[in-house]
């Protein structure tokens, strides 16, 4: 269930900055463009801008570059959206986590924070921590009723699991918008769309990837892990699950396949960013919905969404 | 004499840890050795990995088992741990720390040397996770559901976005002179000469491996590495 105190602090405006993943540009564009897509159907402004770099988590995360340095990256991207005086949605749980955990670093860091923005006044920049930073399932819960309201084509018998990922409700399990354990957000998304929400055994247990993972370990670790995941999915019968996160999307969605060319199985279950989902409900062409940059072919679902009938947009 | 018996503990060293990680290693004095991290832990329930002992050991000073160890690279960074601690301690944030040390020590290079150029792509572009899409199977399965190439240039133009996303030219000025000023380049920079170096630090992990195989539960190393 949603907590009734963190819903009170998300805003809700009549336009926000769009934080882009590199992940999605690069592996799931349809995250991007499905996104848009919904936001305009529900009157709900983007702003998004070609100076908004990489979050620098990746960097960081992989031990590449240490915290020292990529802390002005944090900033810069967030002297963005404080420029701009909006609030900041993220798509990605990793963006969510380096620019909530990093801004609130700097936030109790006033000498840290003096040192960063003395760099990025060089560039004529500055690092406010106005802009707040929200996720993509902090945003939508609110607009829910705007949503229902533009849904043309309930997706009525699908049936859809959920996979929140861990760095948003884990990492953030006091202040995130719902219980890291039984979360329902996404659940109730899945209802406003018309399709019905599947639960199933391991349906909090991590996609396996944790950033480095798949690379460092490979299949070793990874691919028994995503077994033991998709096996529980399978006995639930899922048509789908929808996943917050780009790389969530892009481990389970690539994993897959990793596991039938490995001779595992064939679980041939599509894997759909929230937006998209909401998407395909509000009749939008799954063209435009980047559903071709899957790995594992959505085909079945988007055949069951097309019998269905309704409008198309 | 054994490994074990050479090494000295140094206890001194984890409040020293906490303070030149501003924080990020925290609050594993609060622990209380319960084990409920470990239970959740995806990383634990495939290896030997087990968070509540790292934290033993950072707190007793046996700092240096942790830093050679091949398990400090199991953590998933899922924060599962974090989830159910009733202590509260953020700990993948003190495996991201502990792996910085690792590094420095010349031990974990080998881990991460396949995805610095995937960060390197920061410098020169702005954005990372951009290297081209070199897996068949990729191609093959994206070339069969969108009916175009396959390649993400051509996804994209089908779907009515631009060709490759890019940042501004001045946003990518900006980002490689902070990046300069803040030290980032030279430890990208470092980063390299640490890959190039290689062997060295492959030798010591080796011996960690060795040791750990005749433990009997290692999870292996990659394949490229194992052929090395
Ligand atoms: S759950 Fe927390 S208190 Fe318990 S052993 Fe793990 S880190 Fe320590
Ligand atoms: S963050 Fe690391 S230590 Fe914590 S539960 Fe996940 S894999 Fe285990």
């Amino acid at each position: 269930m949603p907590r009734p105190e963190v819903m009170e602090r998300i805003p809700v405006d009549d336009e926000y900055f769009l934080f882009r993943s590199c992940v999605a540009s690069s592996k799931y564009p349809g995250m991007e463009s499905a996104t848009k897509e919904v936001f305009e159907r529900i009157g709900v402004g983007l702003t998004e801008s070609d100076d908004q770099t990489c979050c620098a988590g990746f960097i960081t995360f992989t031990s590449v570059a240490e915290v020292t340095a990529t802390m002005p990256a944090v900033a810069r991207n967030l002297s963005i959206p404080d420029a701009a005086g909006l609030n900041t949605i993220t798509m990605c749980n990793g963006c969510y986590t380096f620019l909530t955990e990093f801004g609130h670093f700097l936030q109790q860091n006033p000498p840290i924070l003096g040192k960063v923005n003395e760099m990025l006044g060089m560039v004529g920049r500055e690092y406010t921590g106005e802009s707040q930073v929200l996720h993509m399932i902090d945003v939508l819960p609110k607009l829910k009723d705007r949503i229902a309201e533009q849904v043309v084509k309930p997706l009525k018998g699908l049936r859809l699991a959920t996979h929140y990922g861990c760095h948003y409700l884990y990492g953030f399990k006091k202040d995130a918008i719902d219980d890291p354990f039984m979360p329902t957000v996404v659940e109730e998304l899945i209802e406003v769309a018309g399709a019905t929400p599947v639960d199933y055994p391991e349906a909090r247990t991590c996609c396996g990837s944790g950033l480095t993972q798949v690379v460092i370990h490979k299949e070793e670790l990874a691919l028994p892990h995503m077994k033991k995941k998709f096996d529980s999915l399978k006995e639930a019968e899922v048509d789908g699950i929808i996943v917050v996160c780009p790389y969530c999307l892009t481990i389970l969605d690539r994993g897959q396949a990793k596991m039938v060319d490995r001779g595992i199985t064939d679980y041939d279950v599509p894997v759909l960013y929230v937006t998209q989902l909401l998407g395909l409900a509000m009749g939008i062409d799954p063209v435009r919905l980047g559903f071709g940059a899957n790995v594992t072919s959505a085909k079945r679902l988007l055949e069951k969404v097309e019998k269905l009938g309704g409008a198309n947009a | 004499m054994s490994k074990t018996e050479a090494r000295k503990l140094r206890p001194e060293l984890y409040p020293k840890l906490r303070d030149l990680t501003f924080g990020f290693v925290r609050d594993l004095e609060k622990c209380m050795q319960c084990g409920k991290c470990v239970g959740a832990c995806p990383a634990a329930a495939l290896t030997t990995y087990n968070p509540r002992r790292m934290i033993h050991n950072i707190k007793a000073g046996n700092l240096e088992e942790v830093i050679e160890s091949e398990e400090l690279w199991s953590c998933f960074f899922c924060s599962t741990c974090y989830a159910s601690c009733p202590r509260d301690i953020n700990f993948p944030f003190t495996v991201a720390m502990l792996r910085y040390a690792s590094i420095y020590a010349g031990y974990g290079v080998e881990y991460v040397k396949k995805i610095i150029p995937y960060a390197q792509d920061y410098y020169r572009r702005g954005l990372t996770v951009l290297q081209p899409e070199k897996n068949p199977l990729v191609i093959g399965r994206r070339r069969a559901n969108s009916g175009t190439s396959g390649q993400m240039a051509d996804i994209r133009e089908q779907m009515g976005m631009p060709r490759e996303r890019k940042i501004s030219a001045e946003a990518l000025a900006e980002v490689q002179f902070i990046s300069d000023v803040s030290g980032m380049t030279k430890l990208m920079k470092d980063m390299l000469k640490r890959r190039d170096a290689g062997p060295k630090s492959r030798d010591r992990i080796e011996k960690v491996e060795t040791v750990k195989s005749r433990e009997g539960k290692f999870a292996g190393f990659p394949k490229e590495q194992e052929n090395a």
